[in-house]
């Protein structure tokens, strides 16, 4: 079932490369379009996948990837509808469809074991979601921030200068994308914090060895703590030192590598307690 | 009927023969007036800018036409024929459509794909259309050639990137800070060039322009010269700097006056807010490695001249592409041309049965005179429509004919025998001659007084 958004996602790629290269206002259309109903396919998607599991498919490295993509999609057709911009599709587009490969050929939904039925566990997930697509926004806008930033300074203005916006608008887009996702990030790990104290007290958590084992050392909850700080420091940094420009687009772009690492390699392979 | 241009331009004219060409010192409009009273043309636009006096025309026979709105020229402005001959151009047809779709795009204009020309041909039409020397086919063939140039512009990059240095610095302005609205600017020294630049910034809806000079007064003086610009002191220079987000450098100084250490002193109190250093000075101003600082934009002139050049160069590399564009509106052009072919043979045709009708019912009047005024009117209303229902269907078959121009002609020509239409007379007792239009369609007094000089 998620090889039909996967399919518009793609399109919607080729579409969004496409119009970078030649600048063709139909084509742009058309990706704006593609995607909209990439994101359409994927609302049905999920919404067939909430109504087999009982709640939001969260549960699950699998599915929590194929939530992402959809939240991420919806969060960058809100951004190019409010700044009518459409460059950014062109980074964010083949994200989107490398990321949605993974549901696509790993289908299948787990109902969730009663451990993790609950909103507490429903408003962590969800809040730790919101917080990767906005670091995922923010990402492809620093890249591209960096992209301009070399060709100015190099005094040499050619492909990425005729199509970005400008440095100040990418720099505001990015703060803004960092902050809202830094609040998400905050919110998520402290629900997390007290999710676990609740759960390690109750029947099915003391059963659970996953639930046991959710510590500071895990490489899962550890790697989360670092993005944390990343992302706190480049809050900070932007507005107490001046960092903002490009050394926060580099920031950006680090923490979300750590964002990926965490959220694809470490789910499926290294985690003892996410393992869900 | 032909469409006809004659004309010079930047390609064939030097500057001294298109200043003594242009129209805009007698008038466009009373150049299309004193055009129309000669009568050689049906309709007339007259598009002149600084860099081409171009005369646009519907005409019946395309020679002597061209011979006579070349003499125009000449006596309107009064020059010397022999002056103007060897710069003249002129196109007829489907070359004429082509030109003016490429002058309304810019690959026409001294710096191809200036937005300005667009404006000022849609203003020729506007002046010509005030006129009345406007008709049906010049009005479709300006109104296409403005959705050639706006296409052109939307689908090729011809009009993108500056190609004046002041534009190239307000470019890259714009790309550093987004809008230069409530941008603070700081002009160094008090020179012509440093003026320059900042009025250009200025018009652009810059914030404060600050002017700083070693002699007050030359500051002064710039100041009042830019218009709402204030002075500062030379030794408040490190202040207005650090409040300021583009500098322009333009003194006569041998040695840089703005140091790495310097800047360096200046970004930091800014906390990295960019600051956009514009060097115009020559020797320069601004020491080169100022540029390695973050948030710190450094160009020179030199720098400025490379970006008009590139851009120039992708303007070029654009205009294959415009091209083609303009090939395919010609064609659209040419296809719409040949459909109105048929139309004076429909006309004809239409008139050729509105005489029969009329001459039966004269013919019958007396024995009609004693019908009731209702029943005259019906009769009048059913023969109108059988002559709609009879010619209903030749009608849309000629029209539909299109494409190809001989068809046209053996259609018109087996009508036009059929019906014996060369015999008759038109209404105004004239024969209609094969794809004639309308004259101008305005006041008739104004051909017919016209004709009289």
């Amino acid at each position: 079932m998620n090889l039909v958004p996967l399919a518009f996602y793609a399109a919607a790629c080729v579409a969004y490369v496409w119009h970078f290269a030649r600048r063709q206002p139909v084509v742009g259309r058309a990706a704006t379009t593609l995607l909209g109903l990439a994101a359409l396919a994927h609302t049905f998607v999920i919404g067939m996948e909430t109504m087999q599991a009982g709640q939001i498919p969260i549960t699950g490295a699998t599915s929590a990837i194929s939530t992402f993509v959809w939240l991420l999609a919806l969060s960058y057709l809100y951004t190019e509808m409010t700044t009518n911009e459409r460059a950014m599709g062109t980074f964010i587009a083949p994200l989107l469809v490398a990321l949605q490969a993974i549901p696509a050929v790993r289908p299948g939904v787990d109902s969730p074991p009663p451990v993790l039925r609950g909103p507490l566990f429903s408003l962590h997930v969800s809040s730790l979601m919101c917080a990767y697509a906005s670091f995922a926004l923010a990402c492809m806008i620093g890249v591209t921030y960096v992209l301009l930033f070399k060709e100015i300074k190099a005094k040499h203005l050619g492909f990425f200068y005729a199509r970005l916006p400008s440095l100040q608008v990418l720099d505001s887009m990015n703060q803004r994308a960092i902050a809202l996702g830094w609040i998400f990030l905050t919110v998520g790990l402290v629900v997390g914090v007290i999710w676990t104290s609740n759960a390690r007290g109750d029947a099915a958590g003391i059963a659970d060895p996953r639930v046991q084992a959710i510590s500071l050392l895990d490489p899962k909850i550890f790697v989360a703590l670092v993005c944390w700080l990343v992302y706190s420091f480049e809050v900070f940094a932007a507005r107490r030192i001046g960092w903002g420009g490009r050394r926060a687009a580099y920031l950006s772009a680090i923490g979300f590598v750590i964002v990926l690492l965490n959220f694809v390699p470490i789910s499926y392979f290294v985690t003892n307690s996410h393992d869900f | 009927m032909h469409l006809l241009l004659v004309g010079i331009s930047h390609r064939t004219a030097p500057v001294e023969l298109r200043e003594r060409l242009d129209f805009h010192a007698g008038g466009v409009a009373s150049a299309v007036r004193a055009l129309a009273a000669r009568g050689c043309a049906r309709e007339a636009v007259v598009v002149s800018t600084c860099n081409r006096a171009e005369i646009y025309a519907v005409c019946d026979d395309a020679e002597p036409a061209r011979a006579d709105l070349a003499s125009f020229l000449t006596d309107f402005h009064g020059l010397d024929a022999a002056t103007l001959k060897p710069h003249l151009y002129d196109l007829v047809d489907l070359d004429v459509t082509r030109h003016l779709f490429r002058v309304a795009s810019g690959l026409d204009s001294l710096v191809v794909g200036e937005p300005q020309i667009l404006g000022q041909v849609k203003e020729a039409l506007t002046t010509a259309t005030a006129e009345q020397t406007v008709g049906p086919l010049l009005n479709r063939l300006f109104h296409s050639s403005f959705g050639v140039g706006k296409r052109v512009r939307t689908e090729t990059g011809v009009g993108s990137g500056a190609v004046s240095i002041g534009f190239a610095a307000v470019a890259l302005a714009r790309k550093i800070f987004g809008g230069l609205n409530g941008r603070d600017i700081l002009v160094v020294g008090a020179g012509e060039m440093g003026k320059l630049t900042a009025l250009h910034m200025k018009s652009q809806g810059v914030g404060r322009v600050t002017i700083v000079s070693r002699t007050m007064s030359h500051a002064t003086r710039t100041a009042e010269a830019i218009g709402g610009a204030s002075v500062a002191p030379w030794e408040d220079i490190d202040a207005v700097l650090s409040a300021s987000d583009i500098v322009i450098t333009a003194t006569g100084a041998l040695s840089p006056i703005l140091t790495k250490a310097h800047v360096e002193a200046v970004m930091r109190p800014r906390r990295n807010r960019p600051l956009f250093i514009i060097d115009i000075a020559m020797p320069r101003d601004v020491e080169a490695e100022a540029g390695e600082i973050e948030q710190v934009f450094l160009y020179n002139i030199d720098d400025l001249q490379i970006t008009v050049r590139e851009n120039m160069a992708r303007r070029e590399g654009e205009i294959a592409r415009a091209q083609a564009i303009i090939s395919e509106e010609v064609d659209k052009f040419a296809q719409w041309l040949r459909s109105r072919g048929a139309i004076p043979t429909v006309v004809a045709l239409r008139n050729h049965f509105e005489q029969v009708r009329r001459s039966e019912i004269d013919r019958l009047e007396p024995k009609l005179a004693t019908l009731p005024p209702e029943a005259k009117e019906r009769l009048e209303d059913i023969t109108h429509l059988i002559i709609e229902k009879l010619l209903l269907k030749p009608t849309e078959q000629l029209k539909a004919l299109g494409g190809d121009p001989d068809t046209v002609g053996n259609y018109a020509e087996v009508v036009t025998r059929l019906w014996g239409l060369d015999n008759l007379e038109g209404a105004e007792g004239e024969r209609r001659p094969r794809g004639r239009v309308e004259p101008f369609p305005g006041p008739k007094s104004r051909s017919s007084g016209g004709s009289g000089r």
